[in-house]
């Protein structure tokens, strides 16, 4: 068995519960310790498999591109909540499968909150972020998500408004409700909605005027250098 | 006045025991003399970090805080003591109390991460994780260089652009300037795809993935090192026996309880106080031996 596998086989069946167990012990507030933990640990199993498949040079070199990108188009742009980082992420999954997605999702809102501010909701972030990488790269990989603009635009747009921006707000619901219910936690879905509508809208622009030049490059450079999925499985 | 920070140049390891232990503390603990010493502590530190620019954060933060409280109670309405009545709910002292305790909760952790990205600097991350995590770390090491090249890279090509009058300008309006911004950024992701490929022959050249990696180390544990972290695991578990024995138990709804203060406030108080005194007991040893010169 892989590495990898038993790491993931030990987070399911091991960890989770046993932090859930903890939690349910815990003195005092447990709700945002347990939850924050139990995102970090489903995020262990994805590092784990980049981790054990010794990535070769050229993989990780581009996906520390993709990265890079991502991360200086959510710091470019001046306009608040209407950063091109969602479309950016997902077109990576799209051209090098669900796990690069997951991948170049997560290192970039990692990265980028090193030039922003770490907070909190660092953690949700890279889920939230490789999440929507994934879904878009598991998709395509499965020829559901045909590769024309406007339908990755309303992909884009759904995706960025029901998907990853209520992962995001998830975290808000953890930390700063005193009793989770569901009114308060549908109150604070409502307060995130025009963030996340915006966002779409953002990710809806960049997919439609972006996706064709950036995966045509994204494509030619796989051909070009012989990185196709299944040789390396980037 | 002294620029650095002395809990800032300590080994990567302390200070991330310290932030990973005061994080959790911070947001698991509700008593309210925990919560105070927190916010204090927290503020303090983000005070001799910053200085005039953590005000203005504190200042930012004050009035989410506040809000945080306000609005607690509309959702929670448990509780004896009521106040008022919001659209026939009762909106009571218990549950704005509740409310107050997890804006002190939202405060200080803010301003702890305000402090934790003051220390621990990407390079620290990087050291801290390049044994245990070496392709991802390196990842993360190879994106924190490329951030700045791009950056640069573009501001060259909007100013190439610009000097054969093909760059926009706010006159263009947004469709003009849009497609614009979209000609950079396909030229920039097409620099940046093929010179990864040159940057990743390169490595390969040099032998990369033929033997375990070895990681530049810049920080070393010195024995000041050492016993910092000795005393803060010290501390770290002093607090969670006292909370074990029930000393840092408070309850808001139904009803208001909180344990009697006790010796487990003195020793969180003292974790938290360790990178402020730190840097206190420098910021003194630099004034005395200047004042003997």
């Amino acid at each position: 068995m892989k590495k990898s596998s038993i790491g993931m086989l030990i987070v399911f069946f091991l960890l989770i519960p046993l932090t859930l167990f903890l939690g349910t012990k815990l003195r005092g507030r447990s709700y945002y310790i347990t939850s924050t933990l139990i995102i970090l640990e489903l995020m262990v199993p994805f590092f784990l498999a980049f981790e054990g498949r010794r990535p070769q040079a050229r993989q990780l070199v581009v996906i520390a591109v993709l990265c890079a990108i991502a991360i200086v188009s959510r710091l470019a742009i001046p306009i608040p909540h209407f950063k091109p980082i969602f479309a950016i992420i997902m077109i990576s999954g799209i051209a090098f499968g669900p796990e690069a997605g997951f991948m170049v999702g997560a290192v970039s809102a990692f990265g980028s909150n090193f030039f922003i501010s770490q907070g909190p909701y660092t953690p949700w972030q890279m889920m939230a972020y490789g999440a929507g990488g994934m879904l878009a790269g598991f998709l395509a990989q499965k020829r559901l998500l045909p590769k024309k603009p406007l339908v990755l635009a309303v992909f884009g747009f759904l995706a960025s408004l029901l998907w990853v921006g209520p992962l995001l707000d998830c975290s808000s619901v953890f930390l700063s409700l005193s009793k989770i219910s569901l009114s308060g936690a549908l109150a604070i879905f409502a307060s995130g909605f025009p963030t996340n509508l915006s966002q779409g809208l953002s990710t809806f622009l960049t997919m439609l005027l972006f996706s064709k030049p950036l995966l045509e490059k994204l494509d030619r450079i796989k051909l070009k250098y012989g990185m196709t999925e299944a040789d390396n499985g980037l | 006045m002294m620029m650095t920070d002395a809990y800032s140049s300590c080994h990567p390891a302390v200070a991330f025991t310290f932030f990973a232990g005061t994080i959790c503390c911070s947001v698991v603990i509700q008593h309210p003399a925990y919560l105070i010493a927190g916010c204090l502590a927290a503020a303090a530190y983000d005070l001799l970090l910053k200085g005039r620019k953590a005000l203005k954060n504190l200042f930012l933060l004050l009035p989410f805080a506040l809000l945080l409280a306000a609005v607690n109670p509309l959702f929670n309405t448990a509780g004896e003591r009521i106040l008022f009545y919001v659209s026939g709910r009762p909106y009571t002292l218990e549950a704005l109390l509740y409310g107050a305790a997890l804006a002190g909760i939202f405060l200080s952790m803010m301003l702890w991460f305000s402090c934790f990205n003051v220390v621990m600097s990407s390079d620290k991350i990087a050291c801290l994780f390049g044994n245990l995590i070496p392709s991802l770390s390196l990842l993360l090491t190879m994106v924190f260089r490329m951030v700045p090249g791009l950056t640069g890279k573009t501001q060259q090509v909007i100013c190439a652009r610009r000097s054969i009058g093909k760059g926009s300008c706010k006159a263009d309006g947004y469709r003009a300037r849009l497609d614009d911004g979209m000609t950079v950024l396909s030229a920039m992701t097409s620099w940046a795809l093929e010179g990864s490929i040159v940057t990743a022959d390169s490595m390969r050249s040099r032998g990369y993935g033929t033997a375990k990696r070895s990681s530049f180390m810049i920080y070393r544990m010195s024995s000041r090192d050492r016993i910092l972290l000795a005393v803060q695991i010290v501390l770290l578990l002093l607090v969670i026996l006292s909370a074990a024995q029930g000393q840092t138990a408070a309850a808001f709804t139904p009803e208001l309880s909180a344990a009697p203060v006790s010796w487990g406030i003195a020793a969180y108080s003292a974790y938290l106080m360790i990178p402020v005194l730190l840097h206190l007991k420098e910021a003194l040893q630099w004034h005395i031996s200047r004042l003997k010169i």
